[in-house]
């Protein structure tokens, strides 16, 4: 991994100081640990991770030399009703990259699976700091699969994962992946900030491959089953159940159907 | 007393010429008055009455003296950091300010809700994986 060659193509805030780790824990570990002392922007790229996280204890397989860890700290100054929108602007950041970059048809599984193919390519995990019901910071931490094979996927998520190379046929650079996936995120902050929600919310349905399908969500020990109406203002799912009945959902596991 | 009781009551008042009902059952007392025909209902209950039975604490000193941890977002409420893991808080456990009781999740944005006091838990409020609104109660602490 050549950092140089990522600082040399990123053109705002985000990414204008870039730590990088041959290995460690977590990437969101550790740029939780410098949130207080740093300034928003920072990005602390990891070639493998021993504890990558994942929802809800899961963890986030990061092996060397192939993929992309990286966590970067945001310090937003948005209303507490509004933070799930980080969410779904750092899905629409990275979609839009590996679009960019790879010409793969990625889409957003709600609310920032990154899929291409129908299988996960990528995810993002947040993690929120509030003090006195203001933000401090977010880390947003991003998983690549990059440039894994096919074999090389452990067996247990080779159904439902894939990676770039593995849909393009051909390796790509992390580095180039990396240096668009932050300046994306720099221009749709901005939009956001700048009170885009909006334009961001258009966006998001856009490359969503969620809405309009049945979809099961598992919500603790809860299954609901439905069709994936919309998303409201802050990014929950309107899910329509057989019954007539609508559920807003704000967290658990979506499988689409097919 | 139960809610339905208490449901029957109030449309006996809604229905009728009546402005007030009081109701003894088990010890536990019950008045709902309605003010003026128009207004919602004040449903006024004496001490130790009402909920009692359902465990919710009586306002008192001692419940004064609580600290209550509210949700910052609107979430869903996890008391462990994943499904196998032990919970980050217990009934009777003593936590330190900063201390990290649950986790609140709204669309994969996990934030760890941390304790604005030293103290001891003495309640939990809400169910694992259970939805939360903003400032709901959380937990109820006893400062030490």
């Amino acid at each position: 991994m050549n950092c140089e060659t990522i600082k040399k193509k990123v053109r705002g805030e985000i990414g204008k100081k870039i730590l990088f780790y041959q290995n460690t824990g977590s990437t969101n570990t550790l740029v939780l640990g410098l949130a207080d002392s740093s300034a928003e922007g920072l990005v602390i790229i990891a070639d493998s991770q021993n504890k990558g996280k994942g929802r809800l204890g899961r963890t986030w397989w990061s092996p060397p030399e192939k993929n992309i860890y990286m966590s970067i700290l945001l310090k937003p100054h948005i209303e507490h009703s509004e933070v799930t929108l980080i969410t779904l602007m750092s899905a629409v950041a990275c979609t839009t990259a590996i679009r960019k970059t790879t010409g793969l048809n990625a889409t957003i599984k709600w609310p920032n699976d990154l899929i291409v193919s129908d299988k996960k390519i990528g995810g993002i995990l947040t993690e929120l700091k509030l003090k006195d019901k203001r933000i401090t910071h977010a880390v947003v931490g991003i998983g690549i699969n990059v440039n894994s094979g096919r074999t090389q996927l452990p067996e247990d998520i080779r159904e439902t994962a894939t990676s770039i190379k593995i849909e393009k046929g051909s390796a790509v650079s992390r580095e180039r992946l990396i240096s668009a996936t932050l300046n994306e995120i720099d221009r749709w902050y901005a939009i956001l900030k700048n009170g885009g929600k909006h334009i961001l919310l258009e966006e998001w349905q856009g490359l969503s491959s969620t809405l309009g399908k049945k979809v099961t969500v598992v919500i603790g020990n809860r299954t609901l089953f439905g069709a994936a109406e919309s998303v409201d203002g802050e990014g929950r799912l309107i899910l329509r159940l057989a019954s007539g009945k609508v559920e807003k959902i704000h967290s658990g596991d979506l499988t689409v159907l097919r | 007393m139960e809610l339905e009781d208490l449901k029957e009551l109030i449309e006996i008042l809604r229905e009728t010429d009546i402005t007030e009902i009081q109701v003894e059952k088990d010890g536990t007392k019950i008045k709902i008055k309605r003010e003026k025909l128009l207004a919602p209902f004040d449903m006024t209950s004496h001490k130790s009455a009402t909920c009692q039975d359902k465990g919710v604490p009586e306002p008192s000193e001692e419940t004064q003296r609580l600290v209550t941890i509210t949700s910052p977002i609107v979430g869903t409420f996890y008391r462990a950091p994943s499904p196998d893991a032990n919970p980050f808080a217990e009934v009777g456990m003593k936590v330190s300010k900063g201390q990290v009781l649950c986790t609140v999740e709204a669309m994969k944005l996990m934030n760890e809700i941390e304790s604005d006091v030293d103290g001891v838990i003495v309640k939990i409020l809400v169910e694992n994986s259970q939805p939360v609104e903003y400032g709901e109660p959380l937990f109820l602490i006893e400062p030490v």
